[in-house]
């Protein structure tokens, strides 16, 4: 946010360099490098108590490094005088005591200080920057109320309009999110973005990793105070990644609409009743099986699936999740062995559901084996069928097949609630 | 919001209000420190008392002239407009004090004899006085520049030992205050009981009171609080920063180490001359801030002066019941600041149960 009124101030870069720092006897953080050029919009993540905030106050000023150093510009922060710091870079922390009865205007108006000669009160152009900067915070109608009546989500973004009537262009935030709800997070991040790409840059500390994805340009992942990881959403959110930092199993899917990664947890093995339910197996491919997989394990199903081929999208969420499959290697058709191998799982499923997936030559076996299913008694469920035309690619052949088994007593489903319905149904 | 104000017209309404406030407690404390010369053994008039006091003072002096008795004239300017001016200027060093330690600790509970600084400036005091330490400048000079630097010292103390991690919790810092209190108020009845001889007089000015109030004690003690109120209006913004808490006051420019370490001085400095003067008097710094920020609200900008108007009100009425209510006898002073004092204190913590939690 710079604005014409003071002219905003010159860049500087923040650069931290080997940094250790930490309370006491212990290093919480060691050894972190960080460079932060305008433009970034930075994003760190890590499990509690991996040293997130202490490395974000090293950078604020707030906890001088044991070794290492902070430069800001040519200098080194710890150096600096704290108002020529605060005019460059401004800090919005975890939790704020606001424990006195300014107005929210008061509070940011506040703001203002390192801007301010010490007998000089906030004149015209201040209390413009504090009233846009509680615009862009949306608390500019909390202006006149006491800050101790706010709730704590309000609170927040006081704090946060605080730090924007500072005029840096270095912005960090710890945890900016936690007391918001979805729609001024939304917000707050969106508006964050927007400063970045005018030239500011933002570091924050953020539990949530899809927002980080989708909205950071930068991810640094912190385990136990070093460095585990860093680079684009892209580079850094895999599965192999947050199971080692946070111990979770993942799948990691391409958002709808931003393309950037996106996170599914998945739930731990000893969440679910695995097992107790219906027998299932799943014929599928692509993304096609995966969000149905989710769905059935939550149900309590026993699910198998098949065939698939080593490295498909089904394949690698089929892995995380254990189940028994049939494969085969990537790109080849299926084989007789693994086709047989399908069959075998079928016989020992009640249910054969077939997902959306994508026919071509070398996985129509897979229909045939959902005929061997109806054959053998088993209920099949075809999932979506009427998509099967733009899902064709072997010249009919698919359609036909999908016919005959329709006519052959499998049941046509649209919609997955629909799906669960009728897994659920005796 | 209104729409057609702007926010600097907003503002400067707020301001107007503030100033208003200020300005009508200031005409109750001159109403109040005429009325108090008035009364005593002897009544006078209270236009009389005003006309006398003013043709005192420079430059509108000479528009005042002598229609009173000259025994009148003696008393209000001998004996009791010192006094007055002596209560006036203690209860605005004492509720300077309490301002800024409330301030500086974001403890609600602070006051100079809660946490150790009015007994270090009795200890420096009784110290100057045992051993007859004079410094050059006089000897009212010596007593509050020994009493300063005990306060110092003792508040130095009590804050380093209370703080862990950078933060000083309310109870603790209460605890430990109240226990070093009570181990320097242990030496100077050593002190006390040692010098035999003088014991009386150091008693008797541990009391607290203003009873032999005189116009050297005025001169000694206005230049400190003078210095003290206009260094604490200096930093007032600071202190505003500072109740958003320590790190965060740092992150918005404030240099809090070095800022601490000028308000404690700016403090004890203030607590020094009071106490030289007029012994332990508790409470008024526990009280003023908190009814003048009903009234100013928060602002140290406001809150500073409102407290050293509110504070120079409190013990001008407090000395005057002190003479009035037993009179011939007098009751001590402190007895009076601690009779509405201490309930209020208690008040204070039933109303903030979490702050001792």
């Amino acid at each position: 946010m710079s604005s014409p009124e003071t002219g905003g101030v010159e860049w500087k870069t923040l650069e931290a360099t080997d940094v250790s720092a930490g309370y006491y006897d212990d290093d919480v953080v060691s050894g972190l490098n960080l460079r932060i050029t305008a433009g970034d919009f930075i994003a760190i993540i890590g499990p509690n108590g991996s040293g997130k905030t202490s490395f974000l106050k090293s950078l604020s000023r707030a906890l001088r490094p044991r070794a290492g150093m902070v430069l800001l510009g040519d200098d080194d922060l710890y150096g600096l005088p704290a108002r020529q710091v605060a005019r460059h870079l401004a800090m919005v922390p975890q939790d704020s005591q606001l424990a006195s009865d300014f107005t929210a205007l008061e509070v940011v108006i506040m703001g203002r200080n390192p801007h301010l000669g010490r007998l000089q009160s906030a004149g015209p152009d201040d209390l413009e920057i504090a009233r846009q900067s509680m615009e862009k915070a949306n608390v500019w109608h909390l202006a006149d109320r006491p800050v101790t009546e706010l709730s704590g989500g309000e609170r927040q973004r006081v704090i946060i309009a605080q730090a924007l009537a500072q005029d840096t262009r270095l912005l960090l935030l710890d945890e900016p999110t936690q007391h918001l709800d979805i729609n001024h997070q939304l917000a707050l991040l969106h508006m964050l973005s927007a400063m970045c790409s005018q030239g500011m840059a933002v570091v924050m500390v953020i539990h949530d990793i899809n927002l980080a994805s989708q909205y950071c340009n930068k991810i640094l992942v912190i385990k136990k105070g070093s460095e585990f990881a860093r680079g684009t959403p892209q580079e850094v959110l895999t599965s192999a990644v947050l199971q080692e930092v946070f111990g979770v199993g993942s799948i990691i899917t391409g958002h709808a609409v931003t393309k950037r990664p996106h996170v599914v947890f998945l739930p731990s093995a000893d969440g679910l009743s695995a097992g107790a339910g219906p027998r299932i197996h799943l014929i599928c491919g692509g993304a096609s099986g995966a969000p149905i997989m989710r769905d059935l394990l939550e149900r309590g199903a026993y699910l198998t699936a098949g065939v698939l081929n080593l490295g498909d999208g089904d394949e690698e969420v089929g892995r995380a999740l254990e189940l028994k499959m049939a494969t085969e290697i990537p790109f080849s058709h299926i084989s007789r062995e693994a086709h047989e191998a399908n069959l075998e799982l079928i016989d020992e499923a009640d249910i054969v559901i077939v997902s959306d997936f994508h026919v071509g030559p070398g996985n129509l076996l897979n229909l045939e084996a959902a005929g061997y299913g109806l054959e053998s008694g088993k209920r099949v469920l075809l999932f979506s069928p009427a998509s099967i035309s733009e899902r064709d690619h072997t010249g009919g052949l698919a359609a036909s097949a999908y016919r005959k088994l329709a006519e052959s007593g499998a049941v046509e489903i649209v919609g997955r609630e629909a799906l669960m319905d009728m897994v659920e149904r005796p | 919001m209104e729409g057609t104000i702007t926010i600097t017209e907003r503002l400067a309404l707020v301001r107007r209000r503030k100033l208003l406030i200020l300005g009508l407690l200031g005409l109750a404390l001159l109403a109040a420190l005429i009325i108090a010369v008035a009364l005593g053994a002897v009544y006078i008039p209270v236009f009389t008392t005003a006309k006398i006091i003013a043709s005192r003072l420079p430059l509108v002096g000479r528009l005042f002239h002598g229609t009173w008795e000259a025994t009148q004239e003696t008393v209000i300017l001998s004996v009791r407009l010192p006094r007055v001016l002596v209560a006036l200027l203690v209860g605005m060093a004492l509720a300077l004090a309490g301002t800024i330690f409330q301030g500086l600790f974001r403890n609600p509970m602070a006051d100079p004899s809660f946490i150790g600084s009015a007994q270090g400036a009795a200890l420096g005091a009784t110290i100057a006085f045992f051993f007859g330490i004079e410094v050059g400048l006089g000897k009212l000079s010596t007593v509050p520049l020994f009493a300063f630097a005990g306060s110092l010292l003792a508040v130095a103390i009590v804050y380093l030992i209370t703080r862990t991690g950078g933060r000083v919790s309310v109870a603790s810092l209460l605890l430990v205050g109240i226990a070093f209190s009570s181990f320097l108020a242990s030496i100077v009845s050593t002190l006390m009981v040692i010098s035999k001889d003088r014991l009386h007089n150091i008693f008797f000015w541990l009391m607290g009171g203003v009873a032999g109030a005189n116009w050297d004690m005025v001169l000694a003690v206005i230049p400190f609080i003078l210095v003290g109120s206009i260094v604490a209006m200096f930093f007032a913004r600071d202190l505003n920063l500072m109740m958003l808490g320590e790190e965060r006051a740092s992150q918005l420019g404030l240099e809090a180490e070095r800022f601490k370490w000028i308000m404690l001085v700016i403090a004890s400095l203030v607590v020094g001359a009071a106490v030289s003067v007029s012994g332990i008097i508790g409470f008024v710094g526990l009280m003023t801030p908190h009814i003048v920020r009903l009234l100013t609200g928060p602002d140290h900008r406001y809150l500073i002066p409102g407290s050293l108007l509110a504070g120079g009100l409190f013990l001008v009425l407090a000395d005057t019941l002190a003479r009035l209510v037993m009179a011939p006898n007098e009751l001590p002073l402190g007895i009076v600041t601690a009779f509405f004092g201490a309930p209020f204190f208690i008040y204070l913590l039933k109303r903030r149960k979490n702050v001792l939690a």
